[in-house]
């Protein structure tokens, strides 16, 4: 069975350590251990950071948190201007520029990563992390 | 939470002492930038940053110590970062900035 919370949050900085808290507490739920919960909850504060960094006008944006069989599915979707992703470049660790560290963390953090993106129509980031068994 | 800097200048060591409290994140993080720049501006020496009271940062907070570090670097001074966290190391680690920073114990 799959349990689904939803958060639709103002794409304004101080709210974003809502959807981190919201994240926190849920993996603990699911018996993450602490290191997987801090993970967690700094990939969801990255995309939530790209969401209200690149919604501009837009009011708010939604956050997904999906809990099925041991696996945390949280999804961030803003509405926002989207981006192209084939312009999207790992950042260079050897000499770091501050620019794409976000995505670079949250592929680091989790198990799987996925970012939808269409010019004009948004971005979807949806990040995945399963119960070590 | 919110952000809490503590400052001093060490004139013996020729140092900016600066403690951070709490999370450097989307919020906080500018006017991390900000205060930084503004000792900076005071005196142009070494950072030394005391992370152990730090309990989470964000790319726009390690954003901020890159283009901070570029300054300090420019004037031939470094940032040492201190006393950081088990999950504070980790995200250093792995964006490689553990190797651009000085990391003390």
């Amino acid at each position: 069975m799959k349990d689904c919370i939803s958060l639709s949050l103002p794409t304004k900085s101080e709210y974003v350590s809502i959807a981190r808290l919201t994240a926190s507490v849920v993996a603990n739920n699911m018996g993450f251990d602490i290191e997987a919960i801090e993970d967690i909850k700094v990939a969801v504060g990255e995309a939530c950071n790209n969401a209200v960094l690149h919604s501009f006008c837009k009011e708010t944006f939604d956050i997904c948190f999906q809990v099925e069989d041991g696996t945390f599915v949280i999804e961030v979707k803003d509405c926002g201007n989207g981006f192209e992703l084939d312009n999207y470049e790992a950042p260079d660790l050897s000499n770091p520029q501050g620019n794409g560290l976000g995505i670079f963390i949250m592929k680091s953090l989790m198990d799987e990563v996925s970012v939808d993106s269409l010019v004009g129509e948004g971005t979807t980031i949806r990040l995945m992390k399963k119960l070590a068994v | 939470m919110s952000l809490k800097m503590n400052t001093e200048f060490v004139e013996s060591a020729h140092t900016w002492s600066v403690e951070l409290v709490g999370d450097v994140d989307i919020q906080t993080s500018g006017r991390l930038k900000e205060e930084l720049n503004q000792l900076l501006d005071k005196h142009e020496v070494d950072l030394k940053i005391n992370c152990q009271s730090l309990s989470y940062i964000d790319s726009t907070g390690l954003g901020v110590l890159i283009g901070v570090l570029k300054r300090v670097k420019k004037n031939e001074n470094e940032i040492m970062i201190q006393n950081a966290q088990s999950n504070i190391v980790k995200l250093l680690s792995i964006t490689g900035l553990d190797k651009i920073f000085i990391m003390e114990s």
